[in-house]
């Protein structure tokens, strides 16, 4: 299934594949002339192992949200990584080839499926991309307009100005205040007039056309619900009276009666005497 | 003296105060009441380190839970130990006025190589060098090899140091580079691990720019800095350029192949590994399949600085399988490697966004965004599990990795530049690949997220509004101090023409007219008669430097010049230039005077301070543009217009102008100072230009200064020396720009005051 990856020049290949096929004299393996390739890199490892890496990965074309937790998706490219690193350094070619077209029928339907997907990853670059050019090309044609606008209202502003001076009978001074008005009036109206270029391929919820968008359901979140529960409080005393007992035991008659003013706020002398009995019920018994 | 700067209790070492002095305090106070960022200008000369020193130290002794740390970051080492004196200076007057004993501990912390007391390691030249060299002494392997081996060489220093240093607390004290480098030795410590370990719970630190700011360093000795610190950045008009050049790579086919070797290495030493101790890798190997918890626990509890070359998402998840196993990893970056030397094989330059340079190695190498984001931390991992010695070796394919994981973590931000060859050079092919940071707010981001206060002061901060706009944050105070004078000691002057009539100008165009050339050797011959001792003359770049000072001497000025005065230059070498400089010194105090002709942006208009008699004059030739060409600078002109709304032209101006001023500002260091500052180009009188200028030189810039001929600029400028030339004491300043504690007291004089900041 490779095209062999042994590697040799321009003119030597010019010759070797006269007839357009041949079998490659190192290895033996039948080539085409049209599959050879200018080398790339310095190192003609690296050229090697790009071909296979690219080779490889269109079949393990998996993407993260095929596993269901990220440590799976790393040892899956780990795998990946393995199969690429005994491809290249001729371990155990065999088997690994082996072992990939074994997982090639076994997932036949997920790789189909993926070809034409794009990772995350790219998709956020691609946008990314797209998003850099929209915003270029749309500072272009604002400054451009506005130039010309701007260009424009003047030009009308000023031959305005002259018809008044010469038609109009009100005195100089305020014709040119009201040009003066006139005149930011037009700045700000261009300012409004800015329009936006609204880029083609979103939908209307602002998803770009053409992402995947995960449509598994949100994970639910288990969690126990709040229940009330009464509020108890030992006090480690005598319970303490009601209070609106207190004026009936005739409590109150020791405490300072409530002002006027203290009662607008609110307050009434019952209050300070049941906190001042709680005070002294509390911590009575030993625990 | 002893101040109530709203309500807070600030010891003063000084007798005197200047106003400003008082306003800046003032200031610094509400920002660090607010616990939010400040800008602050004021001029240099005028005792801001001081200033900021006192009232810092006195905040921290009045609320030691609110603010724990300052951190004082400057640009140079010498600038760094004058920080250090002044503050230990202070620190003695609180000794004497509270009788107490102190418990404060400073510092300063510099590089390895400035530091080092090892007999070996420090007589090497290079930075660089000093570093590897150490680092094979003192990591972590090579000292647990020492243990089964004793005749492995290590650090004896470190290991005293490592054994007992750290359970010692160093003891309170100032402690400049010098004090720390005695300590180390009386102690037979480490200085360096001594005072990074130190930094941790000192009170003040004091060190340059890039423990901050660069991710890779901040990583090392800045990550574990308490979240209640203020941070200082001092001379911070150019923390933009920093921050940028912090977060940019360049890459060269020397890095290249340099890194090719690096790789080699690599797969030699895991192939070496494999056979002896396969554990050690099958170890790091599960390390990795469990993920970078253990960092992002750390930044989650937030216990350190975040660092944008290590993105958050890397944390969370797990290195992905691809770049999982040593040999994958290796030939992952042999990929990497090979598609980077297959662009700088070009011919035409090209520029590209990360995402574009993403899509075609994808297409062309078939790797992911995904494990290029984890490229940097794999290669960490594996240097540390391979027990590689020396470090700096692998720093070209360290410099790729970095590379890697900014560009799949920031689509943003960033552009690729290559370029098959200079500018300078068409004909020679040198391919560099620039990845450039265009977005200086990436690198200051952690620092402004992490830390409650940031404190941005230098001289020349003009215009104060860009600064948080391109830097990216919200300052609580923005203001700008002008000098209270006693008499106007600084004169500037805007030459427009020649006595000809002819524009003087750096124009593009005009660049190589005879006549503008010649009124420009015609000003300095004028000023070389009537200016005492030393003249101090920029251009805006070498290039034009050369061409005039050539046609000078072609047209016989530069003859007559040096019948007045001798001249110096500066040259693009460095030892060559302070050279000159001290020669021009010694010229200047022999009374015979001196011209120095350097360039703006040059180390002499950056560091070299010329007081008094070394300075009576500067004259900026022309208006400093950068080199507008560059396609870095372009991609990052149309960057901030895009992404901040700052105009091309705007920021030009402005970076010309931060430079023009940082340029005749070094004339100016003092109150007693005086001297005459020309501005020798007609356009510096346009309101665009000239509203740029720092305040305190645009109150002296009078209509009648604007376009001058050069009859008029000499007429002006006799007059404003002979004027100066006359005594002055301290008395005459006493009361006006000068200030004892009873007349700062007084009501009127606090008014005054108040009118000093002017809020932008």
């Amino acid at each position: 299934m490779f095209v062999c990856v042994c590697f040799r020049c321009e003119s030597c290949v010019e010759m070797l594949f006269v007839r357009g096929s041949g079998n490659c004299v190192q290895c033996n393996t039948p080539l085409r002339k049209s599959n050879f390739r200018v080398q790339l890199f310095e190192d003609p490892a690296i050229d090697k192992e790009v071909e296979i890496r690219k080779k490889v990965l269109k079949i393990y074309n998996k993407r993260e949200f095929d596993f269901s937790t990220l440590k799976e998706y790393n040892d899956y490219l780990e795998q990946v990584e393995d199969i690429v690193f005994n491809l290249t350094n001729n371990i155990d070619v065999e088997r690994t080839k082996q072992m990939m077209e074994q997982y090639q029928r076994d997932n036949k339907d997920i790789i189909q499926r993926n070809k034409a997907k794009l990772t995350r990853e790219q998709e956020e670059l691609e946008e990314l991309l797209l998003q850099d050019h929209q915003d270029s090309e749309q500072r272009r044609l604002e400054t451009l307009q506005e130039e010309q606008r701007h260009l424009q209202a003047k030009r009308i502003n000023k031959q305005a100005l002259l018809d008044e001076l010469e038609i109009s009978k009100l005195p100089a001074a305020v014709l040119l205040a009201q040009h003066k008005d006139r005149a930011s009036q037009l700045e700000t109206q261009i300012e409004k007039q800015k329009q936006n270029v609204k880029p083609a391929n979103i939908f209307s919820t602002g998803i770009m056309m053409g992402q995947t968008v995960s449509l598994a359901s949100v994970s639910r979140v288990e969690e126990v619900l709040y229940v009330y529960q009464l509020l108890c409080i030992d006090t480690y005393g005598p319970p303490v009276l009601e209070l609106d007992q207190l004026g009936r035991l005739g409590y109150l008659n020791h405490v300072r009666t409530a002002s006027p003013q203290d009662q607008a706020g609110g307050y009434t002398s019952g209050l300070a005497c049941h906190r001042a009995i709680q005070d002294a019920f509390s911590g009575l018994f030993p625990s | 003296m002893k101040l109530n700067i709203d309500g807070l209790l600030v010891y003063f070492p000084y007798d005197y105060i200047y106003p400003e002095q008082y306003s800046y305090m003032l200031e610094l106070k509400r920002t660090l009441d607010a616990k939010g960022h400040g800008v602050l200008e004021m001029p240099s000369g005028t005792g801001k380190t001081i200033s900021l020193l006192s009232l810092i130290v006195a905040y921290q002794k009045a609320y030691p839970l609110e603010v724990t740390k300052l951190v004082y970051c400057s640009r140079t080492v010498p600038e760094i130990e004058k920080v250090v004196e002044e503050l230990r200076k202070l620190m003695d007057y609180y000794t004497k006025q509270t009788e107490a004993k102190n418990d404060f501990l400073a510092l300063a912390l510099s590089s390895r190589k400035n530091l080092c007391i090892h007999p070996e390691v420090s007589a090497l030249r290079f930075g660089k060098e000093v570093d590897g060299k150490c680092h094979s002494l003192t990591a972590s392997y090579i000292r647990a090899q020492h243990h089964s081996n004793p005749s492995q060489p290590v650090c004896q220093f470190y290991e005293e140091f490592d054994a007992v240093g750290r359970q010692v607390p160093i003891p309170p004290g100032i402690y400049n580079l010098d004090d720390l480098k005695d300590f180390g030795r009386r102690k037979g410590w480490c200085p360096y691990f001594l005072a990074r370990y130190a930094i941790l719970h000192a009170n003040i630190v004091v060190y340059s720019y890039h423990y901050l700011l660069d991710p890779k360093i901040a990583d090392l000795v800045s990550k574990e800095l308490a979240k209640k610190s203020v941070v200082v950045f001092d001379e911070a008009h150019n923390i933009d350029n920093v921050c940028i050049d912090s977060m940019s790579v360049n890459i060269t086919r020397r890095t290249l192949d340099r890194c090719q070797t690096n790789v080699e290495t690599l797969q030699n030493t895991i192939s070496r590994i494999k056979e002896t101790d396969a554990a050690k890798l099958r170890e790091e190997y599960s390390r990795l399949v469990e993920g970078l918890k253990e960092a992002n626990v750390a930044r989650e509890t937030d216990m350190y600085l975040s660092n944008p070359v290590l993105p958050d998402e890397i944390l969370q998840e797990a290195v992905p399988g691809s770049i999982r196993t040593a040999e994958h990893f290796v030939g992952f970056m042999k990929r990497f490697l090979e598609y980077l030397k297959a662009r700088l094989r070009i011919h035409h330059v090209v520029q590209e966004s990360a995402p574009q340079f993403l899509k075609d190695i994808y297409e062309k190498v078939c790797i992911d965004r995904k494990p290029l984001r984890f490229c940097a931390e794999r290669l960490r991992s594996l240097l540390r599990t391979l027990e590689i010695a020396d470090i700096a070796d692998f720093s070209a394919i360290t410099l790729i990795s970095h590379f890697a994981t900014l560009v799949s973590t920031y689509s943003k931000g960033f552009t690729i530049i290559i370029e098959p060859f200079e500018d300078r050079t068409p004909t020679i092919a040198n391919p560099v690949l620039h990845f450039s940071c265009m977005d200086p707010s990436i690198a200051i981001k952690p620092v402004f997220g992490r830390f409650q206060s940031v404190i941005i002061t230098s001289g020349t901060l003009s215009p104060l509004d860009i600064y948080p706009r391109i830097l990216d944050f919200r300052p609580v105070t923005v203001a700008s101090f002008t000098m209270t004078l006693a008499r106007t000691c600084l004169c500037p002057l805007i030459v427009g023409r020649g006595n000809d009539q002819v524009a003087m100008t750096s124009k593009f165009e005009t660049r190589e007219d005879f006549a503008v050339i010649r009124n420009y050797g015609n000003l300095l011959l004028e000023m070389s008669a009537i200016v005492p001792d030393g003249i101090v003359a920029f251009f805006t770049s070498y290039i034009y430097m050369e061409n005039i000072v050539a046609s000078w001497y072609e047209q016989g000025i530069l003859e007559n010049i040096q019948r007045n005065k001798l001249i110096f230059i500066e040259t693009q070498d460095a030892a060559e230039t302070s050279m000159a400089l001290e020669k021009y010194q010694e010229a200047c105090e022999n009374g015979r005077g001196a011209i120095l002709l350097s360039v703006a942006r040059g180390k002499v208009s950056e560091g070299i301070d010329f007081v008094h008699h070394y300075g009576r004059a500067v004259i900026m030739f022309g208006v400093p543009y950068v080199y507008t060409q560059s396609r870095i600078l372009k991609a990052r002109l149309e960057y901030l217009r895009d992404q901040f709304q700052i105009r091309e032209n705007d920021f030009l101006t402005f970076d010309a102008m931060r430079h023009a001023a940082q340029c005749v500002g070094r004339a100016i260091r003092g109150k007693t100072d005086y001297g005459l500052m020309i501005f020798a180009d007609k356009r510096y009188a346009r309101a665009d230009k000239r509203g740029k200028l720092p305040r305190w030189i645009q109150e002296h810039l009078t209509d009648g200064s604007l376009n001058l001929t050069i009859d008029e600029t000499v007429q002006l400028g006799k007059h404003f020396l002979r004027q100066m030339a006359q005594p002055f004491r301290q008395e005459d300043q006493l009361g006006l720009s000068l200030l004892t504690l009873e007349q700062l007291q007084s009501e009127d004089m606090l008014q005054k005051i108040a009118q000093i900041a002017q809020q932008a």
